[in-house]
């Protein structure tokens, strides 16, 4: 029950965040010169009567702090609005976020099954040449850019043939038995999963062995040694439960990073997910969009601490209430 | 220690040899640019007989021109950007959602591609009164919708009447229909003819009738609805089951972001020589792109049948023909426009400020000063090295491509930077150190804004300030973010120099009127003055003029005019058209790309070979 009080108090204590989040957001767009008519202006085949229609329709005849009040009493109600394509923004996030998740849980799935052990392997072997070669690819994995990598990655797959030129599925998708539709969507995977999955690798597997060898130089460890221990219940019964803490807290923040964290990745793939769709909505000053993708990522980080927080108590009893 | 970092040289140099194996090296590296002149000269088009009917089994078929083909097989294509917004015809206000809504539906006409003449297509035959008032049109007989349900006159009506001039949708056909305050009127005259009336002879209004027609039996009942409910009717999450189309092909699924599929009915009134429903192809499938690259990666890819070659990448393309399996077509100048536009305005806001600082007023205003500018600029030098050759200079208000192009104007001038000198001598402007200094001793600098992010134009701006700074002018040269730069034009006039684009029509002038009239939307250069100047207001009079004749070469007179006009007056300087290449594989068979038509106007006949 303690926990459920704790997770109700950090949930109070969100509310004026997010607001504030929100007027900052809101503000911030309505104060940036783009114009989301800017396009239909300049089309001589639209006119005013309909461009006033338009405006009347986003409610961008309202002075600001209505527009705002407008959005907010619409937010709390569940109901998100209409972007500028006139679809309800919900059913636009509904289409993409299914495909984000399933790249982003694809990625945090495969880093945590490599790197935890690789960083583990890591700093057991400390300073011996494997430990290096790590290191050395690790650097590597960290340093390039995302785009950069992918865009390589792309013309990779041009050139070989390989490999799908981006999107999640097939033409004929529909008609594909069910086998068939898994092993494509796979396919289609692949490549953007190994440019996420190389870069946040490297960070995981650096972070692992890190913790680890600070545990392992300290003085209980160095105690449990000289007890007599094997080297396998010193390490993996005392010193990783330790040293895993830290990881706790970073899949709070991995959590917070599913639906937005490949937005860059998804781009240059034409992978149909959400940040595709929001980097378009920003370009088009598609308010509504913009602001129901930047308050589920606010309420994503928050929810994603609480939750590290939560978990944190429950493997490390020594935590108390903070 | 110095063991160790021999040892980790050794061990990066066998990494990066290891690497430097994986990749392939591109074998044909980019030519250079005098390849471009290579480039296949534009396609010819010799015109096509008219379309023939033939009655059969109680169906008037359309028969297509080409030749006969085999059936079955997929055609890939892509549209850039975030996709589809509605996919109903009437509602769209963006080109992909036209692009793709249109497809499905029919119109009672269409163009010619070869000729650009209106020629009948749901109808059988279009008669036009003595008056050249009343367009009475017969409709073919046995035409079906594809859920098997005839298509009528009703339809036409209830489309006409209740639809586009109801003003449910996107309102902008019948807005721009509003002629001396009035509408055109449709009646049925039997189950296959309607009879349409304009209140004055109204020439625009014979293309206006390619419009889309729907059913009926669907439409009626969300019309009843209300506006609201028809323009979310077929938006883009409907069940793709529940179209009921014309047109050659039928949505089938529209995967969000990726693509749209499409095909065929079954009940397309179209034949080939022998008879055969056409289309062709069982699918048409449109990818969406978010970029020109992924669009270029997929075509090289094989992914997509059908590229448009950008200027740069036109001299790689054409040497990788063969091997990629495909052909390049020229089709010629496009429709589009660039040009710089001046900001003529001499009003002050409402704070009695004016928008433009008075001493740029006198320049601005001063037709010397255009004209010198016009000379100054070097447009082969933009059409060389920004279009890598792959365009045209462009001096007229119409674009190369239109059937009204003042071809006396199209050849235009070369730079001339005496002559430059000279025209603007004649308004006192005079040098002191090579600057320019006009006859009240200001030095002559101004602003030139384009929309950021467009390479092309931020290219041309940096070659206008360069050849003005011959003349001795400074241009500051300032790429601004696409949205803010429409606010200064439609909204806050203060800027001085703007260089921008648009895209007419081929086929008419009469929507370059929001342009040239002085109350449009789109007068850019004088925006919402209430005391226009003479030429302004003897542009507005053409415009009404050519309006109110059928015939074509009476209106090519009005429109050489007003093309003499903007050409005299420059308001804009007109700087340079792009030249469509299109790359199409060569698996298919009937391509024939005509610049008026595009490559897909003849798409029931396109086949796989």
């Amino acid at each position: 029950m303690n926990i459920f009080a704790y997770a109700l108090k950090r949930t109070i204590q969100a509310i004026p965040l997010l607001i504030i989040v929100s007027i900052i957001s809101f503000t911030i767009i309505k104060l940036s010169p783009v114009d989301p008519l800017a396009e239909l202006k300049l089309n001589p085949n639209i006119t005013p009567q309909t461009l006033a229609l338009e405006k009347q329709r986003l409610g961008l005849d309202l002075p600001f702090y209505q527009q705002y009040v407008r959005w907010g009493w619409n937010f709390l109600q569940g109901n998100l609005g209409i972007s500028t394509s006139g679809e309800p923004v919900i059913n636009r996030l509904m289409e993409r976020i299914p495909n984000t998740l399933l790249l982003s849980f694809t990625t945090i799935f495969m880093t945590w099954l490599v790197g935890i052990p690789l960083g583990i392997y890591a700093a057991l072997n400390w300073r011996k040449p494997i430990d290096r070669a790590m290191t050395i690819l690790s650097s590597v994995g960290m340093a390039i850019p995302s785009f950069f990598f992918a865009l390589l990655l792309l013309v990779f797959a041009v050139k070989t043939g390989l490999f799908p030129v981006g999107g999640l599925t097939s033409v004929g998708f529909e008609n594909f038995s069910l086998p068939h539709k898994i092993l494509d969507i796979i396919h289609h995977l692949i490549l953007p999963t190994t440019v996420l999955f190389t870069i946040s690798l490297a960070s995981l597997q650096r972070q692992v062995r890190g913790n680890l060898l600070d545990v392992l130089e300290s003085d209980y460890v160095k105690l449990a040694k000289a007890k007599g221990l094997s080297e396998n219940t010193v390490v993996y019964k005392h010193a990783l439960r330790n040293a895993i803490n830290p990881m706790v807290t970073l899949l709070g923040f991995e959590f917070a990073s599913l639906l937005s964290g490949a937005a860059l990745t998804e781009y240059v793939f034409q992978y149909p997910g959400l940040g595709r769709l929001v980097l378009e909505a920003v370009m088009k000053s598609d308010i509504n969009l913009v602001m129901a993708s930047l308050m589920i990522g606010s309420i994503m980080l928050v929810l994603g601490n609480l939750i590290a927080d939560i978990l944190l108590k429950i493997v490390d009893p020594r935590i108390g209430e903070g | 220690m110095r063991n160790k970092i021999i040892k980790y040289i050794i061990f990066l140099g066998i990494i990066l040899f290891a690497l430097k194996s994986c990749l392939i090296v591109d074998k044909y590296s980019a030519p250079k640019l005098e390849n471009n002149n290579k480039m296949d000269a534009r396609i010819s088009i010799t015109p096509k007989p008219p379309f023939e009917t033939i009655y059969k089994d109680g169906v008037d078929y359309m028969i297509a021109r080409g030749d006969v083909g085999k059936f079955g097989g997929e055609f890939h294509t892509s549209a850039i950007g975030e996709g589809p917004k509605t996919f109903n015809p009437w509602e769209s206000k963006d080109a992909t959602s036209s692009m793709l809504g249109g497809m499905m539906f029919d119109g009672l006409v269409t163009t010619d591609p070869y000729t650009g003449d209106v020629i009948p297509k749901l109808a059988k035959s279009l008669q036009v009164s003595q008056n050249n008032k009343e367009y009475t049109l017969t409709l073919r007989r046995g035409l079906k919708w594809s859920d098997g349900k005839p298509i009528t006159a009703d339809d036409v009506v209830f489309t006409w009447n209740t639809i586009i001039l109801g003003g449910f949708g996107n309102t902008s056909t019948r807005d721009n229909l509003y002629i001396i305050g009035k509408l055109p009127t449709v009646t049925k005259i039997d189950n296959y003819t309607v009879k349409f009336t304009t209140p004055v002879v109204f020439a625009p209004f014979l293309r206006q009738l390619g419009a889309p027609i729907g059913p009926k039996h669907i439409l009626e009942p969300i019309t009843k609805k209300g506006k609201m409910a028809f323009s979310s009717f077929w938006g883009v999450s409907t069940k793709p089951s529940s179209f009921v189309v014309s047109g050659p092909f039928k949505i089938k699924q529209y995967t969000p972001a990726q693509r749209v599929t499409f095909v065929k009915n079954p009940n397309y009134y179209m034949a080939d020589k022998n008879l055969q429903r056409l289309p062709y192809l069982d699918k048409y499938v449109v990818f969406i792109v978010g970029d020109l690259n992924n669009e270029v990666l997929k075509f090289e890819a094989g992914e997509l049948d059908i590229l448009s070659v950008r200027g740069n990448n036109a001299a790689r393309f054409k040497a990788l023909e063969k091997q990629g399996q495909y052909k390049l077509y020229n089709l010629g100048p496009d429709t589009s426009t660039t040009f710089m536009c001046f900001n003529l305005n001499d009003r002050k806001n409402e704070k009695g400020k004016y928008f433009v600082p008075l001493k740029k007023q006198k320049w601005f205003q001063d037709v010397n000063f255009r004209t010198a500018i016009d000379y100054a600029i070097d447009r082969n030098a933009m059409v060389s090295n920004v279009l890598y050759g792959v365009g045209a200079p462009l001096f007229t208000a119409e674009s190369l491509s239109s059937l009204y192009l003042n071809k006396d104007l199209a050849k235009g001038h070369p730079k001339d930077t005496q002559k430059a000198k000279e025209f603007l001598k004649k308004s006192g402007f005079f040098y002191k150190n090579n600057q320019l200094y006009d006859k009240y001793g200001n030095k002559v600098e101004f602003e030139l804004l384009t929309n950021a992010g467009n390479t092309e134009r931020e290219s041309v701006g940096v070659i206008i300030k360069q050849d003005l700074e011959e003349i001795g002018i400074k241009v500051n040269f300032k790429p601004i973010e696409f949205n803010s730069l429409v606010g200064k034009l439609l909204n806050s006039y203060d800027w001085d120099l703007a260089i921008i684009g648009l895209t007419g029509s081929p086929l008419d002038p009469h929507s370059g009127k929001t342009v040239w009239e002085p109350n449009g939307t789109m007068h850019f250069f004088n925006m919402k003055d209430p005391t226009p100047s003479a030429w302004e207001k003897s542009l507005a009079t053409i415009f009404d003029n050519a309006a109110k004749v059928l015939d074509i070469e009476k209106r090519k007179k009005y429109y050489n005019e007003y093309q003499q006009i903007v050409y005299d007056q420059k308001p804009m300087l007109y700087l340079y058209s792009p030249v469509t290449i299109i790359a199409i594989r060569d698996k298919l068979g009937n391509i024939a790309p005509t610049p008026l038509g595009g490559t897909t106007h003849n798409i029931e006949e396109i086949y796989i070979k």
